[in-house]
């Protein structure tokens, strides 16, 4: 009864979100440089973010499943068209 | 209506599901908003002026709290609309109460955050920093209240009417904003208080 309630695949989910929330937080705990450190807060949190939509927000199970994908991905296109751009525009002097 | 009994009764007639997919829509367009916020924090970090900088205000003891206290609710509000799929009522509305009083807890502890900073001298005026901090936690903060109230709504809805196609939908729709609200702070987590703190 009690393990109806608890799916393996989102227990491993959250052991997994867990897991590379310790991770990103190597670059707290230890020196290394800014690109290091960016690059694995890049990957652990894409990778988390995905990890949310595909197991707990049940993203592909149905027919819409390509509309959801192709409309995720297009405001993730533009949430990075928008933070680049300003980067490149603002910070990085381009 | 028809009530097709082989999908998930959230998923169970066309306009349920017209109305899952409508807001994935409205997620996509509160991803730009975010990458809004995002985008002016990072052109603006610096810009600290006589103010402090966010090595300088951030801990990390509250911020872990925090993000354990929030993936924990997004993870648990998985589990509820598994009890919901399963016709679990019971077991479901204790999972919908844990989540909400995990995002309390969350909601308390960026309270606290928001206090302390104000308590230091880090306002919305300060600096270019400092409004541009508290404009983007603000902005997911706001949800998260608006989530607690979403959440009581729906949980004396249930109660009330029981799990029904109609139920089930307005449950599952707020489980999609509650891990939206995740993912956002998994990105803030990472590229305000993480990065800062580097």
């Amino acid at each position: 009864m009690m393990k109806e309630l608890f799916p393996l695949k989102q227990v491993m989910g959250f052991v997994f979100s867990i897991v590379l929330t310790a991770v990103a937080l190597i670059v707290y705990f230890t020196d290394m440089s800014f690109a290091v450190g960016m690059t694995i807060l890049l990957v652990t949190a894409f990778i988390q973010a995905g990890l949310q939509v595909v197991v707990f927000m049940h993203s592909g199970e149905t027919d819409d499943k390509k509309s959801i994908y192709t409309n995720i991905y297009y405001g993730l296109v533009i949430a990075l068209i928008t933070i680049f751009g300003t980067l490149l525009t603002l910070v990085w002097d381009m | 209506m028809k009530i097709n009994n082989s999908l998930p009764l959230e998923y169970s007639t066309e306009e349920n599901r017209l109305k899952i997919l409508g807001f994935w829509i409205f997620l996509g367009a509160e991803i730009m908003l975010f990458a809004t916020l995002f985008a002016a924090y990072f052109t603006l970090e610096n810009r600290i002026g006589n103010g402090p900088s966010g090595a300088e205000i951030f801990e990390i003891t509250p911020v872990l709290v925090e993000t354990i206290l929030l993936l924990t609710s997004s993870f648990v509000i998985g589990l509820g609309i598994h009890a919901m799929r399963l016709g679990n009522k019971k077991a479901m509305m204790i999972f919908f109460s844990i989540t909400l009083l995990l995002g309390a807890g969350f909601l308390g502890f960026e309270i606290y955050e928001f206090v302390h900073y104000i308590h230091i001298g880090a306002t919305l005026q300060t600096s270019a920093f400092t409004a541009a901090l508290l404009t983007t936690l603000g902005t997911h903060g706001l949800h998260v209240t608006l989530g607690l109230f979403w959440g009581l709504f729906i949980l004396i809805q249930i109660k009330k009417r029981g799990l029904t196609p109609e139920t089930a939908n307005k449950s599952f729709i707020f489980s999609l904003y509650w891990h939206f609200l995740d993912i956002i702070w998994i990105f803030i987590f990472s590229f305000i208080y993480l990065k800062g703190m580097m």
